[in-house]
Formats: structure tokens, sequence, C-alpha cells
């Protein structure tokens, strides 16, 4: 499993955070005597890797598995299946237990449900007659630290499932979450949504300090002065955009075969991670230069033995680049091969929203040439939305075309992105143009090795996510209310604890932020995007964070980290 | 001397001083003779029950024939009254237990339980059971929470505790030596007693019977007969002492003795009369109480006894650090005489304490005695305060404590500032026991006799005493108001006492104490609700669920606001508590409106199910956002309503509907199917089956029989229909339509090749896989069938051919007729299969010079990629070439070159 990163710097204190999850944890397999089997699902699996590492939960007598249709194959006489609480995987257990019955083991099987029981699940459970087997538990895992400043709630599904299914479910949750992180460090006072199922989270929140609220002491400041709540539905945009970040990819690429850490314990990739993929090979090749220099001044000249000394400190981060180069390598095969950059090309061009017929004859060409779907659907998503929806004649044809192509399993897949709105016959006219000009969304010249704007991250487009939180830090909504207004969901804007009351909030909050600067923090927003984030909005905001005459340090929650390609594969569903 | 007066009422017995203050006099009960009653009165100053006793035969007056239960608090007032209709024989025993529930055994073994409203608490109890259901009970002798019965066959039953209400039966006593049973068939115990468990060794209760000349000791599952000192058996009557540590009993010849529980004597009294007395009591743990009818005595351990005369009969109750003494017109209480009470007031008494409270009254006289009396205690002035306000705590008369309190005041002021000589070094004797130390003591005390002179107003009736009160504690005898429904003074306590801190609340819920004495039901009630109540809001809940039950005449609105009233004012009400109890007095309505204002949804929602309120609960669990909370609702529905009631109630509800789909989806389609036909969404039952026709294609065992009229295509062409229904999913109807064609097709591709490749690829695949297994026709024939676009078309022929590496073929093709797509599909194919020889011959003949320039720049070629980018005059383009060649220093020196040319011309 992959390192746990590392958390020291991060402005708030995440690392008592994660020893409270670590301890639930652990608490929870103490309970459990003896020698004991944990079946976790792979993607609660993956979440926990940030959180705790193997070897740990091996000293507590546990042997690891993953949780499939396929029978469990264990001595252990007790089983502990830990699970998100997702209907699908109630099948699984059931199945895994039903199998042990049939073959006449006698286990004792222990469920616990993260981050809650639900009534639903245990109805499963119920139905299958396996319930009364079982002891329930739950692990309250609401939030896992990615990063020392991103968050992540691991609901990866989330976008489908609010969107498609009208599951709401994750709203609950991420509520949950921020309601938690009051708890830890003092209620929020400014809160700014936009979208549906923003707002709708901010309600929740709302609720919850009603019913169970957060005494903070009068005198403490909060800790998290601003939350800023966006819907990934009024930012879909992002979704088709080539995830370009080139350090992310290589996470993506090589994480399935070793997982390297990538995170902020590796300085190199601090320093790497958030540039422009056109400007990583070159710092890398300046890195791996100089150093070629000290070796032959190394075997060239005599030297001291204290020189010496530091260039053998020098060789330890060899591994380090050897490794960064590797994946810069790797990288490069991908985005030098034309169709990635053509399909850059295309996404610029789409997102310009200038030629329509050429986006048109690109995507139905890939149809044709059976790319893979994803790639397919992630530009025809952009497409659909920059020109809010496609003529009815068009958009026929060019389903049909997909079901030809790909095979009618997919009617399903279609299905979904109808519903959630990504894919849809055009109705109005569509808006993006103003949008995108209100916003300055492309942005000319970017310097990608320099960068001053955002733009940088898509060279060449600011993400309308990261437009929109850059407004919101600075001045709240009130000033682009009218662009708000043109993007899909309501947006709100609410005072909350002992501020809702203050008339004079304004005052207080510039008294608030000298006394920050006395202590030389910044204060702090929370940025959650409900619906997930991609590494390339993650660095703008890393880049939006370290400018000058930034009054803020910006801490990311996110329901997933995502790409435009995992985002737009939840919605692929077969029939079959 | 003013203190003669109060020393005078003390009674001497032995070197102790005893006194019996009157507490209440004259009882607020009228025309009660307590002789004509069973009465039951319960320890720490509790109410008194009495009923006429129907073992006795009494003159009626004009009452009724029928029996009342009568409750009284302690002064005397009526609590409340019901009729005794009860079935069952005799009464045997009643008594109160700890949580003031008053328990009544009859004959056949049914246990009543009453609470101080006289309300039956059901169910009931029966000691006896089935088993035994012949005998009848003729003793049973109570304790704490536990009683203890015989039956005439002398068979001992045991309820550990009434809360638990199990029965224990406990080991028979040895059937009689064999020489008696001629006359008796069973000998009957002549007297009974009770050692609690809480002072035995086992932890459960024994039972000591005086059968015959001896005791047994019966236990749960020994008998053991304990011997007693010779002559003294049989014993008449015995009792237990307060600590269980000794046994009073009265001999056959009138002797007083007291034992040790094993029955070693320890004392022994002769009284002038044989006959054992009417009742036998502790008095304390140092003397014992004997009545007979005009005669109360009192022995202690010492020759002379104390006899005190009543000319009307009188019920003794045993307290911790006394008895009361009930007549039909007072209550007394007989103590001991505290010893700081006595070191005050005793006759001649000269003690620092005495001469301070003299000091006083020589101050209020402005006697200059006053400092002399002072300047005589001056080095244990602090002894004589503490003693002072030790004594008013013991005191029952509020100005006789009024006037110690103001002599400790007094004594007080002058051990303050005299920081000199021999008084200094005396209070550094005393730090920590400063002069603060007494203050706070005074304060304190007052505080305390506030209390206790406010529970002993005779309208609440509760003549606790100092030492009661700390043993009780006070949220225990809060609690106890509570009970008696005396809330407002309830609040008042504890508020005045400083308890409202969420901490002293969740201190007392879980302290022992409570389960034991005190008030249950808000125990039982917070417990289940789960959450951490300060005293107040204990008290306020407890409140508003008596003035529920209480308030059967006030109409619903009314009683809300009523309620509502009180209920803001405390923060941490559970609102679905009260609620709760609303519905179970059967005030649904009211309970509804109460559970409106209970900001906690979680607990909100499962009430307003368990009342019925199921549209209002899915409505709150929506409100909420919290799915758990919605599909609780839902089940519940689903569970108890029709389907199509159910589909109806959640048609409109979105996010249910919602998540009912998203459930049923998973786990039952069937009932979804039913959903979606029952509310007309055909194009969704057409989905769903859609789906089954893939779940069947993959289970081999369903795809048996002739494909061809397979349940697949059937399901397919079912969806097909269902889908033309409506006119909105022609588009879907039309590709159920031609999946059902492609997958016959399939089939019959699948018969006539004879390799099972194609079913369930796509149209695309079909022909792609036709072409490479060389069957053009039918790829063809697949083209026609579907209306495969030409583009298309040549995009998959192409690949196809490049595939099997056919470059012939790829050629003819090419020559065909123009393709419609441009040569790009040739090159790209080309290109992929690594050919630059077959790529070059058509990268000529793309028409776009741009792509031209990059198809050329793909197969390495430099030169021709410059000529024709500069052909485009693409500066980009070339910039973009140029990195490709980066490797390659002449190729990147030609593209440079060119750029160079093509800039120079744009600035020109």
């Amino acid at each position: 499993m992959a390192q746990i990163p590392n958390l020291d710097n991060a402005p708030l204190n995440l690392t008592s955070l994660r020893e409270q999850s670590q301890k639930e944890l652990l608490n929870i397999l103490k309970n459990i005597r003896g020698k004991k089997c944990l079946v976790i699902d792979p993607k609660l699996g993956s979440s926990l890797s940030s959180i705790i590492q193997t070897s740990l939960l091996k000293e507590h007598g546990v042997e690891l598995r993953h949780l499939s249709a396929d029978p469990l194959q264990t001595d252990c006489i007790k089983v502990v299946f830990l699970v998100r609480s997702q209907l699908d995987l109630m099948k699984f257990i059931c199945l895994n237990v039903q199998d042990d019955v049939s073959k006449g083991f006698q286990r004792e099987y222990f469920v616990y449900f993260v981050p809650r029981r639900t009534v639903v699940c245990e109805k499963i459970l119920e139905e299958e007659n396996v319930y009364n087997l079982m002891t329930i538990g739950e692990y309250p895992l609401y939030i896992v630290p990615l990063d020392e400043d991103v968050l992540s709630f691991e609901l990866d599904l989330a976008y489908k499932e609010s969107q498609v299914d009208g599951d709401t479910s994750s709203l609950w949750h991420i509520a949950k979450a921020i309601h938690k992180l009051e708890f830890s460090f003092g209620v929020i006072p400014n809160v700014r949504a936009k979208g549906k199922a923003s707002v709708r989270v901010a309600d929740i929140l709302n609720r919850m300090q009603a019913e169970e609220p957060v005494n903070s002491p009068d005198m403490v400041v909060p800790e998290i002065n601003t939350l800023i709540l966006l819907d990934r539905e009024c930012l879909h945009v992002n979704n088709g955009s080539v995830e370009l970040d080139a350090s992310i990819m290589g996470l993506q690429q090589e994480g399935k075969k070793i997982k390297v850490p990538l995170n902020s314990s590796d300085k190199l990739f601090k320093e790497i991670r958030d540039l422009n993929f056109e400007v990583v090979v070159q710092i890398l090749r300046q890195k791996a230069t100089s150093m070629k220099q000290d070796y032959t001044e190394v075997t060239t000249t005599t030297q001291s033995v204290s020189e010496l000394k530091d260039f053998v400190k020098k060789l330890n981060s060899l591994p380090e680049m050897t490794r960064h180069i590797n994946l810069a390598q790797h990288l490069s095969t991908f985005t030098s091969k034309p169709a990635f950059l053509g399909q850059l090309d295309m996404e610029h061009t789409i997102v310009e929203a200038q030629s329509y017929d050429i986006c048109f004859e690109y995507i139905e060409e890939l149809i044709h040439k059976q790319e893979p779907l994803v790639n397919v659907l992630r530009l025809l998503i952009l497409f659909s939305i920059t020109s809010s929806g496609l003529p009815k004649k068009q958009f026929d044809y060019l389903r049909r075309e997909l079901l030809h192509s790909y095979g009618f399993e997919h009617m399903a897949t279609l299905n979904n992105l109808e519903k959630a709105g990504l894919l849809r016959k055009q109705e109005s006219k569509s808006n993006w143009l103003t949008i995108k000009r209100a916003l300055q969304l492309v942005v000319e010249d970017t310097d990608t090795a320099n960068p001053n704007d955002i733009a940088y991250v898509f060279s060449g487009y600011a993400p309308l996510s990261i437009r929109l939180v850059q407004h919101a830090v600075r001045s709240g909504w009130r000033p682009i209310e009218e662009i708000l207004k043109l993007l899909p969901g309501p947006h709100s804007e609410t005072k909350r604890g002992r501020f809702s009351s203050s008339p004079s909030y304004d005052t207080l909050q510039a008294s608030a932020n000298i006394d920050k600067v006395a202590d030389g923090r910044r204060s702090l927003v929370l940025v959650v995007f409900i619906g997930g984030i991609t590494f390339a909005e993650i660095s703008a905001l890393r880049f939006l964070s370290a400018q000058e005459g930034m009054a803020y340090d910006l801490i990311v929650g996110t329901t997933k980290i995502v790409s435009g390609h995992s985002l737009a594969e939840t919605f692929v569903e077969r029939l079959g | 001397m003013a203190n003669v007066s109060v020393a005078a009422e003390w009674q001497l017995l032995g070197d102790r001083y005893y006194r019996k203050p009157e507490l209440y006099h004259p009882m607020q009960w009228r025309h009660i003779d307590l002789s004509r009653n069973k009465v039951a009165c319960a320890p720490f100053g509790g109410p008194i029950a009495l009923i006429r006793d129907d073992s006795k035969i009494v003159q009626l007056y004009s009452e009724s024939a029928l029996r009342k239960l009568r409750l009284f608090n302690s002064a005397g007032v009526p609590l409340s009254d019901v009729v005794w209709k009860n079935t069952g024989g005799r009464l045997i025993g009643l008594s109160w237990s700890d949580d003031h529930t008053l328990v009544c055994i009859v004959q056949d073994g049914t246990v009543y339980r009453y609470n101080v409203h006289a309300e039956l608490i059901e169910p009931n109890l029966s000691i006896l059971g089935h088993d035994y259901f012949e005998e009848n009970v003729v003793e049973c002798v109570f304790w704490g929470n536990g009683v203890v019965c015989i039956t005439e066959t002398c068979k001992v039953f045991a309820v550990p505790d009434f809360k638990t209400r199990t029965v224990v039966r406990l080991a028979d006593p040895p059937p009689p030596p064999s020489e008696l049973e001629l006359e008796l068939e069973l000998e009957l115990p002549h007297c009974v007693a009770v050692i609690e468990p809480q002072y035995t060794l086992s932890g459960n209760v024994e039972v000591l019977l005086a059968i015959g000349d001896g005791i047994l000791m019966v236990e749960e599952d020994e008998v053991q007969a304990l011997p007693v000192p010779p002559g003294d058996g049989p014993l008449q009557k015995m009792v237990v002492s307060g600590n269980g540590r000794f046994v009073a009993a009265f001999t056959h010849d009138g002797r007083l003795a007291v034992y040790s529980t094993r029955f070693e004597k320890v004392f022994e009294y002769q009284c002038e009369s044989a006959l054992p007395p009417e009742q036998l009591a502790w008095c304390g743990l140092d003397s014992v109480l004997l009545y007979w009818d005009d005669m109360l005595l009192m022995v202690g351990p010492s020759d002379e006894p104390v006899r005190y005369l009543y000319d009307e009969p009188v019920v003794l109750v045993p307290e911790c650090d006394g008895v009361r003494i009930l007549t039909n017109t007072s209550m007394e209480f007989l103590q001991l005489v505290p010893s700081s009470t006595v070191s005050i007031f005793k006759i001649g008494s000269t003690s620092p304490a005495a001469l301070l409270y003299d000091a006083l009254d020589h101050f209020d006289r402005r006697s200059a005695k006053a400092d002399e009396n002072l300047r005589l205690i001056r080095s244990s002035l602090p002894e004589a305060v503490e003693a002072c306000v030790d004594a008013a705590g013991h005191e029952f008369d509020v100005s006789r404590q009024r006037t110690l309190l103001r002599a400790a005041s007094y004594g007080q002021a002058f051990c303050r500032g005299r920081g000199i000589g021999a008084l200094l070094r005396m209070w550094r004797a005393w730090v920590g026991f400063g002069s603060n130390f007494q203050r706070d003591r005074i304060q304190e005390m007052c505080k305390t006799l506030r209390v206790l002179n406010a529970v002993r107003n005779p309208e609440i009736g509760i003549p606790l005493s100092i030492q009661q009160y700390k043993l009780l504690t006070p949220s225990v005898l809060i609690g106890r108001l509570i009970n008696a429904h005396q809330h407002l003074l309830a609040l008042r306590i504890s508020e005045y006492l400083g308890m409202n801190q969420g901490e002293v609340g969740a201190r007392i819920f879980n302290s022992a104490e409570l389960q034991r004495i005190g008030s249950r039901k808000m125990f039982v009630l917070s417990l289940s609700f789960c959450i951490p109540l300060c005293q107040g809001e204990v008290v306020i809940m407890h409140w508003a669920c008596s003035k529920i039950t209480a308030s059967l005449a006030i109409p619903d609105a009314a009683l809300l606001e009523i309620l509502l009233d009180k209920l803001r004012l405390c923060k941490g009400i559970s609102y679905a508590a009260v609620s709760a109890h609303a519905d179970k007095n059967g005030r649904r309505k009211l309970a509804a409106m109460l559970i409106e204002h209970e900001p906690r949804s979680s607990k909100q929602v499962p009430l307003l199910l368990s009342i019925g309120e199921e549209d209002t609960a899915l409505m709150k669990a929506t409100e909420s956002g919290d799915t758990d909370l919605v599909y609780l609702v839902l089940f519940h529905i689903w569970q108890k309503k029709q389907p199509l009631e159910f589909f109806g109630m959640i048609q409109a509800r979105m996010l249910a509907r919602d998540l009912f789909i998203t459930y049923a989806r998973c786990y039952k389609h069937e009932f979804l199917k039913d959903f979606f036909l029952s509310n007309g969404q055909l194009q969704e039952v057409a989905f769903l089956l859609w789906k089954e026709s893939w779940a069947i294609g993959k289970n081999p065992m369903a795809s048996r029989g002739s494909p061809l009229h397979g349940p697949r295509i059937k399901l397919i062409e079912k969806a097909h229909s269902l889908f033309s229904e409506t006119k909105e999913h022609t588009f879907e109807s039309k590709a159920a339509e031609e999946h059902a064609k492609l997958i016959r097709m399939q089939h019959e591709l699948e018969v006539t090749t004879k390799q099972a490749i194609f079913v369930d690829s796509s149209i695309s695949d079909t022909i792609r896989t036709c072409i490479v297994l060389g069957n053009h026709r039918a790829a063809m024939k697949v083209k026609t069938e579907f209306k495969v676009s030409e583009k298309r078309w040549y995009w998959l022929k192409v690949f196809a051919l490049a595939t099997i590496r056919d470059w012939d073929a790829l050629e003819k093709f090419s020559k065909e007729k123009r393709p419609p797509i441009g040569y790009r599909p040739f090159v790209e194919a080309c290109i992929e299969a690594d050919e630059k020889g077959e790529a070059l011959k058509y990268i000529p003949k793309l028409s776009d010079p741009r792509e031209r320039a990059e198809s050329y720049a793909r197969i390495g070629m430099a030169k021709e990629a410059a000529d024709a980018a500069s052909q485009a005059k693409d500066g980009e383009l070339l910039g973009r070439l140029k990195l490709t060649f980066a490797q390659n220093a002449a190729a990147s020196s030609i593209f440079d070159t060119l750029r160079d040319r093509l800039s120079f011309q744009g600035v020109s």
C-alpha cells in the first residue's frame, strides 16, 4: 500500500483528524479478539490506505481480503466486513455468507458500515436471511485527508447517484463531514454555495447545527473562515477537459502497477506536480544535468571530503529523480501522441465554442473509429454543454452511431447521461459564450512556465470552477450575481454561528483578519467540490493560494478526486 | 434560662437523651382511625396508605361498604384515593417500595402496584403463579424493593426486586418432627423477619422463621437452623435492625432480647407483660420500641426504659435516625438528641456552644454579659459556631433554627480579624477551616434548611430530618417531588441548589441511587432517548408528561400552548419524549403537534411513524436530507400499506421515489415493474426488460432452445413495443427493434460460420468481424440492413482490412470510388500498422496540406512534412513539427528556416 500522506504542514490540524480515524479503526479490530479476516470493499481499501498502514493492521491479527462475489478463502473463524453502505456491496456479503453456510462453515461475522449503518443495507441483509448471523457496527470515516490541503469524502459515485438516481445520500454525508470538521475547528461563519446540491448541503449543514449545535466558546475565532460549496452540475465543463497535469497522469498510469507515493511527502514531486505538463520535462532535464555536472566535477577534480559529502547527499535524491524521469518519459509517450494533442486541440475548440461543425465531425469520426468510449463521451458531454444541447437530428444521429459502434448495451449509459443533463437535446440557445466572456475563461497568451493566471493549468482555459472560487473568496457572490444566474442551480450565501446575528459583521471580520496577520497565519477557506475535483483544479487553487495579496489559505474538500475520464466512467453502465 | 424549656422535653435513656418533636399536629386528615385500617408509611417522610382492615370487624359509619385505598402525605393531606375492587381475596400486606410504589399483596399471591396517584401500575404480578394457585399467602415481609411471602403450607417465595419482577421460590423449611405430625399438619412460623440482600454474604435475601423453639434461616437453596439460646424460644416477634446486624425479638416469656443475626444474645430486658407487643421497631441503632395498646416502651442498653403513654392507636415508622410515630391526630419523630444540641441545651451545660447561644441571648437583650460569655469561650469559638450550625440543622422548629443560626453567625463574626496572640496560633491550626470555611458552612446550612423547611410544609408533607435528607440525596428528593407532581417546587429546588448543570443531570442519571430510589420513570424516559439532561429539564419534561396525563379535559391546542409555554424555558428538552408520552395517553393529535417542535429529525421521524403520521414522517425525513430516515419511513409504509397505496404515496415525493427505485433496481425487479406500470412509465419497464434480456444472455441455461425465438429476443421485442407506446421514445423503440434484428442476424451468422463470436458484439464489430473473416457479402448485408452510413463503412472496412494486412484489397477498396471521407482513414490505418510504404500511397492524395504535413511527420519524413507545412502557411504547425523532430538536428534546422521565412512573410 502507498505511504500515508504527510500532513505536518497542513494549515489545519489534520493529523489529529487522521489519528482519530486510525484509532477508531483499531478499536474496532481490538474489540474483536483473536485472528480475523478483514474483508474490505476495494474502493474503501484505497481510501484506507491513506489513513493507516497495512502493517499496522497486520499487527492486530488481521488477514486482509477484498470483497467480491467470489467465495471467501480464509481459515479465520471471525470475518469482519468493512464496507461502504452501498446497496450493491450487500449482495457480495450475502453471497459470501451464504456460500459459507452451504459449505457448513461456522463463522462469526461482523459487518462494519462506513461511515454509518443504514436501514436499507440492513434490510437487504435481513431479506437475504443473513442478518441474524452477523454483528453490525459502524466505522464513522467521513473524511480522508489526502494531502495537507486536500480532504476527500471518498464518495466516488456521489455525482452519478445524485444526478441520475436522485439518491442524495451523499449530500447528507458531505454535510455531516463538514459538521464533524466544525466540531474540531469551530463553526464556519461564512457559507457560500452555488448549485442545487451545494445549496442543499448548506441547508442540511444548518439543520445539523440546529439539531446538534457545535458549542464554540465565544472568544475563539473559528479556524475556518469561509466555506465555499460548488456543484459539479454547474461546472460540467471541466468534465470533458483533458487532464493535463502531468504528474497526475503519472499517478493514474503508474498507480495501477506499483503505487508510487505521489503527494507532498515527496519534495521533488511537490515542486513539479502543479506545473503544466510542458514544463515538467524541462525541469527534470535541468536537475539531471546539474547532477551530471556535479558528477563530472567529482571525477575530474580532487575535492575535499565535505564537498564529497554534499555530493553523496545529492545522490540520495537520485532514486526520486529517476522515478520522476521515468514517469515523465512514460507521460510524454502519451502527451506527444497526435491523438492526445488532437483531443486537446479539439477541447479548446469546443470550449471556445466557435466552430460547431468541426467539433461535430471530429466526434463523429471518433465514434466511427471506435475510439475508447469514455474519450468520446467526454468530448460529447463537453460539446453538449457548451452548446446547451444538440439539435434533435444530430442528437439522435450521434446516439444511433454510438449504439451501432459500441453496442446496444450502452443505451443505459446514454440514458444516464441524459438524466444527468450532460447530454441532451437542444432546447434553448447556449449562454456559454456569455459566461466564457464574463469570467474570462479563455485566456490568450499564457506562459505555461511562469503562469500569471490560473488558465495555465489547461494551457489557456481557466476552469470555470476556479474562477468562481476566485470571485467567491475575493468578494462574495454579490458582484457576479448576474453570471451566477446563467449557470444552472440556485446559489446562496449565509452567515452562521454568532456572526449571523451581528449586523456589524464586516468590522468583525476585519478585526479577525488583523488578528490573523498578527500571529502570522492567514485565515482559511474550505472549498468543497460536490461531485469531485480534478487534479488540475487543485493545482489552480494552489496557484491561487500562492498568489501575492491573497488573504486566505485554501483547503480543498471533495467527494472524490476525479479526472474527466473517471467522471465520465461513472456514467457508463451496461444494460447487461 | 431559655434553654431549660428545650431540655425539659427530653427523656433520658441510660446516658442518652431522646426527644420526640411533633412534626405535624393536628394531622390534616379527618375522622381517621388508624386502628380500623391497615397502614403503610413510606420511610424518608414518604406518603401514607390507608385501607380498611378486612381482617378486623369494624363498625361502619356513614360510609360505603366498599373499601377505599386512600393515600396521604405525611402531614395527612389527601393525595388520592381509589376504590379497592381487586380480586384475590384478603389483603395480606401493603408497603411502599423505594420508588414510592405502593405494593399490595392479596391472599392468592397477586401483587397490585399503585403509584402515589393511586393509579394501578399494570401488569400485576403473581407470586404464586399457576403452579401453586391453590395456596394462600398468609404473611409477607417487605424490605426496600422486595418482599418475602409465606404460604399456608409454609412455602417461602421472594420477589427480590419489583422492577425485575422475578419470583424466586426459596428452599422449603424441613417438615416438623414426626411426633407432632398428628396434631398439626404444618406449623406456621410465629414470626418472620428478613435480612436484606445488601447485608447478607450471599447477596440474596435471608429469611428468618421462628418455628417451634428455634429459628430457621431460609435462603434460596438452603435452610439452616440457628440455635437460639435455650429458654428464649419460641420467639413471638422479631425485627432486624437498620444496619442488618442485630435482631430484636420478644420471647415467649415476656423478655425483649437483642441478638446478633447468628442469634448470639447481646442484651436482654424483662418486660412487665408476657403478651407480645403489637409493634416492635428499632429506633436508630441503639434502642428498641415496643408498643402495646396505650403504651410505648423504649428500651435501650440500660436498665430503665422510657415509657410513653398514648390514648390512641399509633403506627411506628422506622427511619434511619429514629422512628416516626403516627397517631390519629399527630406525627411525631422520636430520635436521639444530637450531641451538638445536647451540648447547647443540656441543663447546666457550660460547653462553648451553650455559652455562645447564651451570649446571643444577652446580646439581644443588650446585656454586657454577652461579651463576658464570648471572652470565656474565645479559644473554642469555632467549635461553638460549628455546634450551633449543626444543631440548627437538626431542629424542626423554624424559629429555633433561626436562633441557632444567628448564634452561629454571631460567634462567627468574632472569629474573624482576631489575628493576635493565642488566637492566632489557634487559627493557624485551623488553616483550611478558617472563618471562610465557617461562613460557607452557615450559608450551606441555610440553604439546606430552606429546602428542608419547604418540603416539610404540610402541603408537601415530607418531614425529612437532615440526616435522612443527606442519605436520600437532593436529586432523589427532586425525583420524588416530581413523582408527586410538585413540579414547581422541584424546579425551584433544583435551581436553588444550582443543579441545572448538565453534568449534575448526567451524574444523577448514572447514579445507581436513582435506580434504587426515586423517579424511575424519568430515568427510563431519559435513557430511552439517550440525552444528557440537566435536572431542570428533567423536572420540566416530567411536568409536561404529568400535565398531559392529568389534562384529559383540556383540548389539544390549548394544552399545547400551556406545555410549550414551559417547555420553551429549557434548551435541551426532548420534545420527542414528551410527545411519545402524549401518544401513550391516547392523545395522538397532541403528540403530532408536539413532535412538530422536536428539532432532531432522527428522533422525530420514528415517533411520527409510531403515531401513524406517515405522510408527515416522510416529509420530515425528506427535509432533513438524511436518506437513511427516508428509507426508514419508506420501508415502514411499504410494509403497512397495499402496493398501490404505497405507490401513490411515494409517487409525488421525489426523493422517496428515487430511493425506492434505487433499492428496487437492485433487489426487487418485479415490484419495480409494477410500480412503473402503475404510474404509466412504460419506458422504464422497457428498460428493465431490456436489462433482463442481457441477464438471460449471460446465463447459458436460459438460452437453450431455438435462439431465433429465444426468450431473449422476446424480451427485447416486448421492450420495443413498450417504447413505441409513447411518442418521446421513438429513438429507444427503434434501437430496441434494431437490437432484436441484430441478434437474429448474429445468430444466423454464427450458424453459417459455425463460430460463436458474433452474438453481443456491436453492429460495427459485426461488420469488422465479417470482413476479417473474408465474408464481404455478409458484411455488406449487415451494412444495408442497418443503413450504415458510407462514412462509417469506410472507416470500418479500412481498419478491418489493415488488421488482416490485406494491403491489396485495401488499395482496391480505395480505388472503388472516391472515398466519401477522403484518404485519411487509409493513411491512418497504414501508419498505425507501421507500413510506411503503404501509407505513402495515400498521403499525397490527402487534400489538406496540413494533414499531409503531419502524416509525413509521423512517418519521419521531415523534408516532405516541412514542404507540406509551408504550403499550409501554418507557423504554429511548423513549431510543433519541429518539436517532434527535436532529436534530429538537420530536420529541426529545416523547420527553423521555414518558420523564419513564414513569419517574415507574415510581417510583410
